[in-house]
């Protein structure tokens, strides 16, 4: 079943056209990766799910019916662009953005302390922003922007400014959130950590969809067919033996002990019967097909390669 | 709570506890009660440069009787004109040629000067001169004892002004407090406000730049964001003003009585019209009309009440109009262009509220009183002078239904003007912008 559905919504400025006739389909506690080069679309996609700005044409649908006014509170955004007041202090301002969200002060101040000690930032409470750095900032925000536990989440670009330490404790929030039965979208362009939170996937080039599917379908499906054997025993017997029958693409380190091959197999070329032609020759320590990651996808798609 | 007032209450909160707020809510009557006091040091010791005028008297009746009044210093002098042009002399002001038929033909008289000369010099030198013919004049008639007769029949009037009230007694009215309150009250508009105004477009500017009004824009509408910020800063200048008037009431009333206690009492002898110690007339006549005047219960309503309302009405328009001009821009320096279809009204409301403090029922103070871009300055300028009341409701409501027109306007402007970066839009861009569906 899915939360948000966009259909067909295509929306243009004045010298150029933002977003393409793009439909796409969150499924409910996934997290939905929005993929695309910069300028792609990405943020207006979003805004318009936002209601910040209104389609030219097309829908979006929340749990099958219209996009309302007030389903924005339903809503938590955490920009790309992080922005707080400088000279206000956290806690008052924290406060602040979870009444504008509908939360009252005192379920928002009994809220916000709980996420504070979770994040071991009791301390900065009466600290003004301009004395945080901007990871520490952009932690606030993080909290500001899930506070009122919205069905759905959306996160632009959040682990760019985060130490590696902190973007895994995002991450793992992130996780739990969705374990908890939220619904994430997640606009980037580091495509490592999409592989590691991402479900599905929608890819946004030249305001147009140009992929969308589910994360492992997609890598699988550009899947070249090529294959990664790791053995141990003579590299020349084996090379010579597969010559006939496949691509030989590298290899690694020849004085090592256990050797790795890459190999290309024709569509036609009976995987089974490579298989067991290795398993004559050498003694196989693990054969497994070499996936596409996500970057190379996104560089290949965005190139127009795919 | 409704979002609106959550945001007001922010910025409400936010600028009260400045260090600035309490620094201007402080130093604002300081300053007014200094520029107060200074203006009247100079209109004291005004000491103006002596202006030497040479007389070229061809009738020989006139030079001798010129008298050196104020600045202007007289001499006679023998030579022609082309003489006394041929080189100038220093420190010459200008030269003064009268016709030998002066008498018959008043209109045979020249003034030459090297420096612009000033309507208050020319009419200074015509008094004089007319003074003079028409002595002549009267002396051809040959009256005996014209001096002593001139001097018998010399009487100078001193009016004292009352106006008529609604229930038919009569107060002392006092102009010189009138011309003053309201050329303080226009004032202190006209920079209320640009200054509360220019808090708004600065407060709009800084969510733009600091990026706040991107995670804003999620949970409220821009407008109530708008709206937010309006009202907000209105209640910080409500205050401030009412900080403000207990002040001057207060120091006011505790100034008068320790210096003019027995004046009070003198102007409520007159009132109640008991006579008055003849001595001490001509100057308690004024006086206890000023503190009759500013001692008036329906008189300080009208003039604070007008204040609140249209210092209100005013900042709510243009603040909506300087918030619009802040959310089209990325820093205060490309504000100025727009700025400029702001300040003309303003400053011409300045200049017409001049006028209408010398004409308050003339036909410039009445349009002008009327047309809400205007009318809060103009109007504060007529209110000492008494208004008809269908005129200052009339202008109420106008100003009223023009802010919630330029509201409207201003919103849409801003809806699109907050996500507008990199760009320095012109006016047509933003009316543009107005029009746009987002």
């Amino acid at each position: 079943m899915e939360l948000l559905k966009v259909e067909n919504v295509s929306k243009s400025f004045a010298k150029h056209k933002a977003l393409d006739d793009v439909s796409l389909s969150i499924p409910r506690g996934s997290v939905y990766g929005l993929l695309g080069p910069n300028g792609a679309g990405k943020t207006t996609l979003i805004r318009i799910i936002n209601r910040i700005t209104a389609p030219d044409s097309g829908t979006i649908y929340l749990n099958g019916k219209p996009l309302q006014p007030e389903d924005v509170t339903r809503i938590g955004y955490l920009p790309e662009e992080r922005g707080l007041y400088k000279n206000m202090k956290v806690g008052e301002q924290a406060l602040y953005f979870a009444q504008l969200k509908g939360l009252s002060r005192r379920d928002a101040t009994a809220r916000l302390k709980k996420w504070f000690t979770h994040f071991g930032i009791q301390g900065w409470w009466d600290k003004k922003v301009t004395e945080l750095s901007k990871g520490m900032a952009q932690k606030v925000q993080f909290i500001v922007t899930i506070l009122h536990e919205p069905e759905l989440l959306i996160f632009d670009e959040p682990f760019s400014g985060f130490d590696p330490i902190n973007a895994n404790l995002l991450k793992e929030e992130i996780m739990k959130l969705r374990d908890n039965g939220a619904t994430v979208i997640f606009s980037t362009h580091n495509m490592a950590s999409v592989e590691e939170v991402c479900d599905h996937i929608t890819l946004i080039n030249k305001s147009k969809n140009i992929l969308s599917g589910k994360v492992d379908e997609i890598r699988h499906a550009h899947g070249n067919n090529i294959f990664e054997v790791d053995f141990r025993g003579s590299r020349e017997e084996l090379t010579a033996a597969l010559t006939d029958k496949c691509t030989l693409l590298e290899s690694n380190d020849e004085n090592s002990v256990y050797n790795s091959l890459k190999i290309h197999i024709p569509d036609d070329g009976g995987v089974k019967s490579i298989i067991s032609l290795i398993n004559d020759t050498v003694e196989i320590r693990s054969f497994h097909e070499v996936i596409p990651s996500m970057n190379d996808i996104f560089i290949k798609a965005v190139a127009g390669q795919l | 709570m409704s979002k609106i007032s959550i945001i007001a209450g922010r910025e409400f909160n936010e600028r009260v506890r400045k260090k600035s707020f309490i620094i201007t809510t402080i130093l604002m009557p300081v300053f007014f009660v200094g520029l107060i006091v200074v203006m009247a040091l100079m209109m004291n010791f005004q000491q103006e440069e002596e202006k030497q005028i040479t007389v070229l008297d061809k009738s020989g009746m006139v030079a001798p009787k010129l008298q050196n009044s104020g600045d202007l210093i007289f001499s006679t002098s023998e030579s022609s004109f082309e003489e006394l042009t041929a080189e100038k002399q220093d420190d010459l002001y200008g030269i003064l040629v009268i016709g030998e038929n002066v008498i018959e033909n008043p209109k045979n008289v020249q003034f030459y000067t090297y420096e612009s000369s000033t309507i208050n010099i020319e009419k200074s030198i015509t008094d004089q001169i007319e003074n003079i013919l028409e002595e002549e004049k009267l002396k051809s008639y040959n009256i005996e004892n014209l001096p002593q007769i001139l001097a018998e029949i010399e009487t100078p009037v001193s009016m004292q002004v009352s106006q008529i009230t609604e229930t038919g007694e009569t107060k002392a009215v006092s102009n010189m407090v009138n011309i003053a309150i309201a050329y303080l009250f226009g004032l202190m508009i006209y920079m209320v406000v640009f200054l509360y105004g220019n808090m708004v477009m600065q407060g709009v500017i800084e969510e733009k730049s600091n990026k706040v009004l991107e995670v804003m824009v999620s949970s409220v509408k821009p407008f109530q964001l708008m709206m937010g910020k309006i009202l907000g800063i209105a209640a910080v200048a409500v205050l401030q003003f009412v900080i403000w008037v207990v002040f001057i009431v207060g120091v006011g009333g505790a100034l008068m009585n320790v210096f003019a206690g027995d004046m009070i009492e003198a102007a409520a002898a007159m009132q109640s019209g008991m006579p008055m110690d003849m001595t001490n007339m001509a100057m308690d006549a004024d006086m206890a009309s000023v503190i009759n005047t500013i001692t008036d219960p329906g008189y300080l309503i009208r003039i604070f009440g007008g204040f609140l309302i249209f210092f209100i009405g005013g900042y709510l328009l243009y603040s909506a109009m300087f918030a619009a001009v802040g959310s089209a821009v990325d820093n205060e320096k490309d504000t100025q262009n727009l700025q400029l279809p702001i300040s003309i009204p303003l400053i011409l409301a300045l200049v017409v509220m001049v006028n209408a403090m010398q004409d308050p029922n003339g036909q410039l103070a009445f349009w002008f009183s009327m047309i809400p871009f205007t009318s809060p300055v103009v109007m504060m300028a007529r209110l000492p002078y008494g208004v008809p009341d269908w005129q200052l409701w009339l202008s109420i409501v106008l100003l009223f239904i023009t802010f919630v027109g330029m509201v409207w306007l201003a919103g849409k402007i801003y809806r699109v003007g907050i996500f507008m970066y990199g760009k320095k839009p012109t006016l047509k861009e933003l009316i543009k912008w107005s029009r746009y569906k987002v």
